[in-house]
């Protein structure tokens, strides 16, 4: 037996260590026990119990907690650097800044939940009176000397007179290091005690850089709330969203790396803002212009002349038939109407029209209430089977009915009742917490991820933790009873740091002066509030949530990139576009038709997929049709429509397509390896759960298929004793929606002509036009 | 460096155009395969590193650090684990009771108790421990298994990154997948049952020279076609069917995958849990050539009653922990008595440890602060305990260990060098690891 080898001595670490508070000290450390001391003084005070809110909800939290790299600020401080005699900087908007920019409070050193070495300061500075008063109180003080600055513990350490684990960040013969030092000898004022920055602006914030290794210096101006406009370039933060487009330096200065569209993320004091760039590709000024008059083309073509992209050909018949019958019903076009759509010869005005039909079929409400399920998370969580198949009927049935998108969100959110009669009330069952509901409403309708102003200031959006938490406080009074939704007449959601309930609001606006006053349902329901706010026209996120979804829907890509993340600092691609798309939308009472049409519409949605050697390498501007893997449940149905062989699902009618299923709680293997949405997290990144070799494999020797290669369109062509080019050319319109060129009519007719077992060589036929790349993909 | 120059769209990612891809699929008659010839590319430098695989063994949610490997018997009753603990074969160094097999075991075992970060969300937490990156919107990074797929290859037609059941870990975050590398570096998700594996024979009726005259139309058709554009996602379906149809191609390979070749004594010895099938297969598949197998046991997340959830109250001697003793010192012993510990990197953790205070409902939260690892085989040295948190259980008071750190060394123990580069889709070079060091302690 080797003997113990303990490589550290506990007892002289623990010494070494011993300024550490005791975990149960929670005056001097309330975060020592993070979720603990929140889940206590967070308090929701429902009458229902909540089992497991932990401190993290069902939402990603996109932080930056990335340590800033050594900071050496070496220039002035321009407008920051005041006369000796004026009035000394107050904390908030002349200390507390210098540390964010020094990196002090980042999430890796003392801005981390417990914070660094025994001192801890908030994530980046969101707190200002907290982190006066660690600074100039805790430990009696020790931190300040007034009467020697020099000697304080808050200038020896970053100045790295004394050991600090975090370096060099204020080094003593800085211009930083000045101020803060003059501020502590003139008795380290507080300053007045609600001064903040209101807003920062950045100047240019729309940039076009003519090519690679260009520079341009930003500049950022904050307003304070006192009305004060500071030039405070050299203290905001600067983050590059793509460095492989635009990288910046600390003191704001972009340098062009490469082609393409990028922003740059500014953050100071709370508030954030963005600044878009765009480098030019290296081929010349397009040619060929987006021709139409299409609000969605003149967006899209004016970046496509400005970045030098030029546009695909359009689509080819076929390829447009395929596409956006795929998009709006999730089938393929039947061969009957590929004929008769070719006979008739094809017209931007035959398009329309057959984008119209489209939107009549039955199949587009199955198709888009399984988009909206998917969303909802219809029945990913749910056990109560009535409840789930109720919840979905209602949504069918709304989208059959054109229900306008505001006023389905809005009968969601307002719903109460009995989950298993109530269908939108089984919305309320997706979390207990009234935060946790919050953070799904967030991300589902408002396409913003609240969940990091949980615990702090988001460090990349303006949400602070007051406003989540008023934001949460819509739900608080929700009870679930059973399977009864109801509203109780108390439950409070209270601040984190004070304890104090919050009066609801609603995220980046003020509350409402006569909330609801002339609805009938009880005014002690708070959420008829938030119901108003979020879904009027006004809303500027609720729109725009939904346009970017579904335009992302019909091109693969968002325009903004990840849909569920709108905040300031992460623009679209084309915000003007977006924002037209978005009041458009509203302007047409919230008509997901209207929003279909307009898309599917316009030149750019009817681009071919084939690249042009100039915009080979553009995957976000829209210059060409990006081929998508189709979804699982259209794949699946997509195969029965070709074979003409039903697919069973456990304890399901035998016509019922995978599109039309309620939810994920019917067994399905073959759905399963195929990667649908299991519901029980945010589906918006297509791929998660199956796919990959698995899915292949199944593809090449699994049942799904196999089992369809025998009856059906085999059975009818070998019934029908068709000639080998009429199979060839039925199976390729079928499968493909294209009739099949010379060389492949040539080599398939000449296969199944020397075939000794005929009817084997249809299936292998079939069975390779599945397997194909073209029959997988939407293109 | 080491740089690749990323291919330009209309070659693969591997540096074969499609057209070779169909051409050498038409030589397959002729012997050639088109692994062969993919195996005859990527000649590269001997590798001289002891681990040749790598098992991570990944406790999903969060494995409390407090019941299992640094129990604190001497903490107040809120700190202090409801298990006792019990001696190892180290002298000093005591375990939590439910781990009656793995005690004897530790000689064996590197175990660090001061891993630490900040990351407390499942998604972010297991990004930041599978990657060796923080998180950021920014850049997907690749997982570790696909990073040694990618940088570890072999002319074993087994796919080198598999995961059982599946790659959902964190919350289904992308945590283990392959990030900015092709999708062709995800790990093959074998499945629910360990035990049966689908779809790797052709189906009922169908000969093996019939699937192979159908793949020679697939790659037929897919010749003809020129409606579907090139791009990272047909680039990625076209590895997948290439990865198929060598593993379809290989008896071997295939029955690598047959749990039911082993003895019912060395099932019963793995336990009949899923994460007991999970090592018995993953041993299987390392040892036929896989690189990095990834066992995933989920159930982690312990905000109640742990007392009660981790050793099963209702069914003595069965629950996680017995699960976990189970299938963890069956296959440190079975990988020991092949000769093959040695060549095999056997990794336990999860995504972060759990708060020291037990809650109101009997459990514990999420705590990044503190966690722990288990690290043995592939050169490791046994028989150490690296780092000490606090008596508490709250933060390390010594050595701390960061997700880059552990990142680092399993990489350098694998013979890949963390300072590597690769290249993201746009042409960009990307350092493997932008942080971290080796744990010197544990070689």
């Amino acid at each position: 037996m080797p003997p113990a080898v303990f490589l550290q001595n506990p007892i002289r670490a623990s010494r070494r260590h011993s300024h550490q508070p005791t975990p149960f000290s929670t005056r001097q450390h309330p975060r020592g026990l993070f979720s603990l001391s929140l889940r206590e003084r967070v308090g929701v005070r429902a009458a229902r119990s909540t089992p497991r809110s932990s401190v993290h909800g069902p939402n990603t939290c996109p932080i930056f907690w990335k340590t800033i790299p050594s900071p050496l600020l070496a220039l002035l401080l321009g407008a920051l650097s005041l006369p000796a005699l004026a009035e000394p900087p107050p904390f908030a908007t002349g200390i507390l800044p210098i540390l964010t920019k020094a990196g002090c409070n980042t999430g890796g050193c003392h801005g981390a939940a417990t914070g660094q070495g025994g001192f801890r300061l908030s994530l980046l500075g969101y707190d200002p009176d907290e982190d006066y008063l660690r600074i100039t109180r805790e430990h009696a003080g020790r931190r300040i000397d007034p009467d020697r600055p020099e000697e304080s513990l808050f200038l020896r350490k970053p100045a790295r007179q004394l050991d600090h684990e975090g370096g060099r960040r204020l080094p003593a013969d800085s211009e930083e290091y000045r101020i803060v030092r003059d501020w502590i000898a003139r008795g380290a004022p507080r300053g007045p005690a609600d001064l903040r920055v209101e807003a920062i602006e950045v100047q240019p914030n729309d940039l076009l850089l003519p090519g690679k290794g260009q520079t341009a210096p930003l500049r950022v101006t904050a307003r304070l709330s006192n009305g004060q406009v500071q030039d405070v370039t050299r203290l905001a933060l600067y983050t590059s969203n793509d460095d492989a487009v635009a990288d910046v330096s600390k003191q704001g200065v972009i340098t062009s790396a490469g082609p393409g569209l990028t922003s740059i993320m500014i953050r100071y004091s709370g508030q954030v803002s963005a600044a878009r760039i765009a480098i030019p590709y290296s081929g010349p000024r397009p040619t060929r212009f987006l021709g139409s008059d299409h609000f969605i083309d003149t967006h899209i073509g004016a970046e496509l002349q400005r970045l030098h992209l030029e546009p695909s050909a359009p689509s080819s018949t076929a390829t447009f038939l395929r596409r956006v019958s795929l998009d709006l019903i999730g089938r393929l076009p039947s061969p009957d109407e590929v004929r008769a759509f070719q006979q008739a010869g094809d017209s931007p005005e035959r398009r329309r029209q057959w984008i119209d039909a489209l939107l009549e079929r039955p199949e587009w409400a199955d198709y888009w209430t399984l988009q909206l399920a998917d969303l909802l998370l219809l029945g990913g969580k749910g056990s109560n089977d009535t409840a789930i198949r109720r919840y979905h009927a209602w949504l069918r049935d709304q989208v059959a009915s054109h229900t306008p998108l505001n006023q389905l969100v809005r009968s969601l959110i307002i719903a109460q009742g009995n989950i298993r009669e109530v269908g939108p009330a089984n919305f309320l069952t997706l979390a207990n917490d009234p935060r946790d509901l919050s953070e799904h409403v967030g991300r589902m309708f408002l396409g913003t991820r609240v969940a990091c102003a949980r615990c702090h200031t988001h460090p990349s959006d303006r949400w602070t933790q007051e406003d989540y938490h008023r934001f949460a406080a819509y739900f608080a009074r929700v009870g679930r009873s059973g399977d009864v939704i109801q509203v109780r007449q108390r439950g409070e959601v209270d601040h984190p740091k004070t304890g104090q309930p919050m009066e609801p609001k609603p995220l980046g606006a003020s509350r409402p002066q006569s909330a609801n006053s002339a609805d009938n349902e009880p005014a002690a329901d708070r959420r008829l509030e938030l119901a108003d706010w979020l879904t009027s026209g006004e809303n500027p996120l609720f729109a725009r949530s939904l346009v970017n979804r579904v335009w992302k829907h019909c091109f693969g890509r968002g325009l903004v990139e990840p849909v569920d993340d709108l905040r300031p600092t992460n623009p679209a691609t084309h915000p003007a576009l977006l924002d037209a798309l978005a009041r458009d939308f509203a302007a047409h009472r919230f008509d997901l038709h209207h929003l279909l049409r307009t898309i599917t519409t316009s030149e750019t949605y009817q681009l071919g997929s084939t690249a042009t050697p100039s915009n080979r390498l553009d995957d976000r501007l829209f210059s060409h049709a990006y081929v998508r893997e189709l979804p699982a449940p259209v794949f699946l149905d997509a195969v029965v429509q070709v074979t003409g062989v039903p697919h069973r699902f456990e304890g399901q009618p035998e016509d019922l397509h995978a599109v039309q299923l309620v939810g994920p709680q019917v067994p399905s293997v073959s759905l399963d390896v195929l990667g649908r949405c299991q519901r029980e997290g945010p589906c918006d990144t297509p791929g998660q759960g199956g796919g990959g070799l698995a899915r292949t494999l199944h593809l090449i020797q699994g049942a799904t298929l196999q089992d369809k290669l025998s009856g059906g369109i085999v059975d009818r062509l070998i019934a029908t004793q068709a000639s080998d080019a009429a199979i060839v050319a039925e199976l390729y319109l079928s499968a493909l929606t294209r009739p099949a060129e010379p060389e492949e009519t040539t080599e398939w007719t000449s296969l199944l002509g020397t075939a000794a077992d005929r009817r084997a060589a249809v299936q292998d036929l079939l069975w390779a036009l599945l397997n194909s790349r073209e029959f997988g993909f939407n293109h | 460096m080491d740089t690749e120059p990323h291919p330009p769209p209309t070659r693969r990612c591997d540096g074969v155009s499609r057209r070779d891809f169909l051409h050498l699929g038409a030589l397959a008659p002729l012997g050639l395969s088109l692994a062969g010839a993919l195996r005859l590319r990527a000649q590269s430098a001997p590798n001289t590193a002891r681990a040749q695989a790598c098992i991570l063994i990944w406790l999903d949610g969060g494995p409390s650090h407090l019941d299992t490997f640094d129990l604190k018997p001497d903490a107040p009753s809120e700190v202090r684990s409801p298990f006792k603990d019990i001696a190892t074969s180290i002298p000093g160094l005591r375990i939590c009771e439910h781990l009656p097999r793995t005690a004897p075991l530790m000689r064996h075992v590197a175990l660090i108790r001061s891993v630490t970060h900040e990351l407390g969300n499942h998604d972010t937490g297991t990004r930041f421990l599978l990657t060796g990156h923080r998180p950021t919107p920014a850049l997907d990074y690749p997982s570790l298994g696909s990073v040694v797929a990618r940088l570890r290859t072999s002319d074993s037609p087994m796919p080198p990154y598999i995961a059982i059941p599946n790659d959902a870990v964190g919350g289904d975050s992308n945590a283990a997948r392959s990030g900015y590398l092709p999708g062709a570096y995800s790990a093959f998700s074998i499945g629910k049952d360990p035990s049966k594996v689908q779809d790797l024979h052709p189906p009922p009726g169908i000969t093996f020279e019939r699937n192979e005259h159908r793949r020679l139309m697939l790659a037929k058709m897919d010749r003809f076609s020129r409606e579907v554009e090139e791009g990272p996602a047909t680039r990625n379906r076209d590895a997948f069917y290439e990865q198929a149809y060598r593993l379809i191609g290989s008896a071997e390979a295939k029955n690598a995958f047959a749990l039911g070749q082993e003895s019912g004594a060395v099932r019963e010895r793995y336990g009949s849990s899923r994460i007991g099938s999970g090592c018995l297969l993953a041993r299987r598949l390392v040892e036929a050539g896989s690189r990095f197998v990834t066992v995933v046991d989920s159930g982690w997340d312990t905000h109640q009653q742990i007392a009660r959830e981790l050793p099963d109250s209702r069914f003595p001697g069965s629950g996680k922990l017995p699960s976990l003793d189970r299938a963890y010192s069956a296959l440190i012993d079975d990988l020991r008595q092949r000769g093959l510990l040695d060549s095999t990197l056997v990794v336990l953790m999860g995504e972060f440890g759990r708060t020291p205070k037990l809650n109101a409902l009997g459990g514990r939260d999420h705590w990044p602060r503190a966690g722990f690892a288990c690290l043995a085989g592939g050169g490791v040295q046994g028989g150490r305990v690296i780092g000490a948190t606090n008596p508490f259980g709250e933060f390390p008071v010594d050595r701390p260990v960061t997700p880059p750190d552990l990142a680092f060394t399993l990489l350098q123990l694998l013979g890949i060098d963390p300072s590597r580069e690769l290249t993201t889709p746009d042409g960009r070079p990307m350092k493997l690891l932008s942080e971290g060091s080796f744990i010197h302690e544990v070689a």
